[in-house]
């Protein structure tokens, strides 16, 4: 039976007068690959920050594997893991450090053999000593998302998780995510790459400054057939094909 | 997938937090100096220590032949004032020291950038805010008692050690040792744990961000006049001048829950505030062709935009709060002070190269606003923004200086001496900034633990600022002048009076001080001269 992991009613978020998310309700069930979608800007990370007790909300309220993120946001981090879109890890830190300080403060067993595998997993063995500062952004993105699945937590918030990673390994963690999913897990993902709503996500949503425009399976999303899902988002974000293609075609006059 | 887990508790996230805290610091150091230079810095400070454990005697008058005892005891300094003096300096550098609530707080906004630090943790991880401030504040004692007061202590058993070899005997015995480490730690731990509670309280906003300097201001005002004596206020003072030391584990349990209630004082988010801004940048680029720069000249640009980073991110109101409590209480002391009872002729010309000696101070903060990574894409070069740094520093700063300089002229009466004081402060404040820039270029702050830097950095400012000090005396009632040139003219230890001629030596020691401000001016420029030679090829990072 499924079960409520992610559960938003009215979450609002508002920075002085610039409005970042209008009210919006959200449930996610376990076992479900839940993906927000979004122009830049749209609303997606702050989404992501309430929904993770990063940041408080102005209306409404959350609740993650039914608790209240308000109220215990410490509670909700200890269960979730979180890859953030531009966070890195401590600079000052090699690598195995940041993965050893990560599962001490979450109790991880048998953690030496943790670390050395998620290093390992991702290609990282030969970096375990250098400092995150001195990493490539791929290798700083591949630390986090190691520092998010080391304690193995059901459920995943990643934010543009893909971004800095080289082909192979988008191709891993695409696997390993589906796994995740085909195990029981549940994964809230936020993007701008529409491919990977197409490749992975169960249920999407569509956002755009700040306000849900279009939520349910991708299927149901489509007026027809033939529509993909860029298609999709271009309507839903107010701007036709045509209006974007005439502005193209500007463009190259210009030139 | 793991079973539901608890949010990690003090036990199991303070140490884990505290020793990766401590790896943090110590790479951060060596990343900008080698190893070798960093442990170069302690053992500098042991060597100063041990020269002056054996020139201790000079100073307590034990060194003093042929003068009678009344003599010595109105000119030279005794054990407690010594000692007084000591913790005074400890708890004022450890006041500068704690601020850290600020810091924590541009860590935390600047966290999606490049760099990252473990202060920004709480953000991710299942880890109290207030442990983990409460793990810095603690790393930030121990990595001063380890790096500044040990070290120091152990120049000073080597100066008592150092007695079989010379043969000058000092005053200091090997029992003075612990008490004073122990002592003096703790006087440096109050320090720092009052600054943070201060700023984490201004860190909160009104009525904290004016209320908390004007307080801190209203206690130094209370100390100074003696209202409540210092050693009531600074506890290791206390427990080293009364010998009773089992004072200290009850002043480092009070300045540890000083640190855990101020921790827990922090507000606990990590929002980014957004908001619409006004342009400031064109206005600012505009204002700047009035000073004579050329339009589109890269200067012009990079002094708007470091004016505009100034500006928002409320660096000049901190600069202001860090720089009016110090100035602040150099003004009352020069104001309540009865010079005559000191055993030192201070006047209005000896602050003036100390208020331009905290130049230092304001070029610090300007490089810890913003990452200059992004440059590294422009057709800019560091020397161009570390020019434009030090033109930020002078159009909007150099006011507090001279303001300071007037009141202090004001308040005691020594408008003759103003306005050579002003060419003073303003000749020490050009060379200090011009001298950091080129010796330490964007990163200041990492530069404090190289001690090939801070040797080079201290040999060029003691110099004139100790001749400048001593020069500004003359000036004064010098008294004291006559016992030390007493002492300095001697063959060997032996003191021998000496008369001077007040007059005629006022007006030589005044061209003297002129003199050597028209040497630091020649030597600023070289510095903006060398600044292109030494940081014209190095990356945009701090």
């Amino acid at each position: 039976m499924s079960e409520t992991l992610v559960e938003a009613q009215g979450l609002a978020k508002r920075f002085g007068d610039f409005v970042a998310l209008q009210p919006l309700d959200v449930k996610v069930q376990s076992g479900e690959f839940f993906g927000v979608f979004g122009p830049n800007g749209a609303g997606k990370s702050t989404f992501i920050r309430l929904l993770t007790g990063q940041l408080s909300p102005t209306e409404g309220g959350a609740k993650i594997l039914g608790i209240d993120v308000a109220n215990k946001p410490r509670l909700v981090k200890a269960n979730i893991g979180i890859v953030p879109e531009s966070e890195s890890p401590p600079s000052y830190l090699t690598a195995a450090e940041f993965l050893e300080f990560v599962a001490r403060l979450r109790r991880v067993d048998n953690l030496s053999e943790k670390v050395a595998y998620w290093l390992d997993w991702f290609g990282m063995t030969d970096k375990r000593t250098t400092l995150c500062k001195d990493l490539s952004k791929g290798q700083r993105q591949k630390v986090m998302l190691a520092s998010a699945f080391i304690h193995e937590p059901r459920l995943l918030f990643l934010d543009e998780p893909f971004v800095n990673l080289d082909p192979i390994y988008q191709r891993k963690c695409r696997e390993l995510l589906l796994e995740h999913v085909a195990n029981g897990g549940t994964i809230f993902l936020c993007s701008h790459i529409l491919e990977i709503a197409e490749r992975l996500c169960t249920r999407v949503a569509v956002i755009d400054h700040g306000r849900v425009l279009a939520a349910g399976r991708l299927s149901n999303l489509r007026e027809t057939d033939e529509e993909t899902l860029e298609d999709i988002f271009i309507r839903l974000v107010g701007r036709s094909i045509e209006e974007i293609e005439a502005e193209s075609d500007g463009l190259n006059e210009e030139e | 997938m793991s079973a539901r887990r608890d949010e990690a508790h003090f036990i199991d996230a303070f140490p884990i937090t505290f020793r990766m805290m401590f790896k943090e610091e110590w790479r951060q150091n060596v990343d900008f100096a080698k190893s070798r230079r960093i442990l170069l810095f302690p053992a500098l400070l042991a060597v100063v220590a041990m020269a002056v454990t054996v020139g201790l005697r000079f100073l307590t008058g034990d060194g003093v032949i042929g003068a009678n005892a009344d003599e010595i005891s109105r000119e030279t300094f005794t054990f407690d004032e010594l000692r007084q003096g000591v913790h005074l300096m400890v708890f004022l550098f450890s006041l500068g020291m704690g601020s850290f609530a600020f810091l924590g707080q541009s860590i935390v906004s600047q966290r999606g950038g490049g760099k990252n630090f473990l202060l920004a943790s709480p953000a991710m991880q299942p880890i109290d805010l207030q442990i983990t401030y409460l793990a810095y504040y603690l790393k930030e004692v121990a990595f001063y008692i380890v790096l500044i007061l040990t070290p120091v202590t152990i120049g000073m058993g080597l100066g008592i050690l150092s007695q079989s070899v010379l043969s000058i005997s000092t005053p200091l015995l090997w029992s003075s040792l612990a008490p004073f480490l122990l002592c003096v730690s703790l006087t440096m731990a109050q320090g720092i744990a009052l600054s943070f509670f201060g700023s984490t309280l201004i860190s909160r906003g009104q009525p904290f961000t004016f209320g908390i300097p004007i307080i801190a201001a209203f206690l130094g005002v209370v100390v100074y006049m003696d209202i409540i004596p210092i050693d009531r206020v600074i506890i290791g003072l206390y427990a080293h001048a009364t010998a009773v030391f089992w004072w200290t584990p009850l002043g480092f349990l009070f300045c540890i829950i000083v640190a855990w209630v101020a921790a827990g004082l922090l507000p606990e988010d990590f929002e980014v505030r957004i908001s619409g801004r006004e342009d400031l940048f064109l206005p600012m680029y505009e204002r700047l062709g009035k000073l004579g720069l050329k339009s589109d000249s890269r200067m012009r640009i990079l002094i708007a935009k470091e004016i505009v980073d100034v500006l928002r991110s409320g660096t000049l109101f901190k600069m202001l709060g860090s720089f009016a409590v110090p100035l602040l209480f150099l003004l009352l002391m020069a104001w309540g002070a009865e010079f005559a009872a000191f055993p030192i002729p201070f006047n209005l010309l000896s602050y003036a190269p100390f208020i331009g000696f905290f130049g230092f101070n304001f070029y610090s903060w300007l490089n810890a606003i913003d990452a200059p990574d992004h440059l590294n894409t422009m057709p800019v070069s560091v020397p161009e923004l570390l020019r434009a740094k030090i033109w930020t520093y002078f159009l909007l700063t150099s006011w507090i200086g001279v303001l300071f300089i007037l009141l202090m002229a004001w308040m005691l009466d020594q408008w003759d001496v103003m306005l050579a004081s002003m060419v003073v402060m303003l000749a020490n404040s050009i060379y200090i900034v011009s001298l950091s820039a080129w010796l330490m270029g964007l990163r200041p702050n990492k530069a404090i633990f190289d001690s090939g830097i801070m040797a080079r950095f201290w040999m060029a400012t003691a110099f004139p600022l100790v001749g400048l000090f001593l020069l500004s005396w003359t000036q004064g009632d010098t008294t004291l002048l006559e016992n030390w040139g007493m002492q300095v003219s001697s063959s060997g230890l032996d003191a021998e009076a000496q008369a001077i001629d007040l007059e005629n030596r006022q007006s030589t020691d005044m061209t003297y001080i002129m003199g050597i401000c028209a040497i630091l001016l020649s030597f600023s420029f070289l510095f903006l001269r060398l600044i292109d030679r030494k940081w014209r090829s190095a990356p945009f990072e701090n």
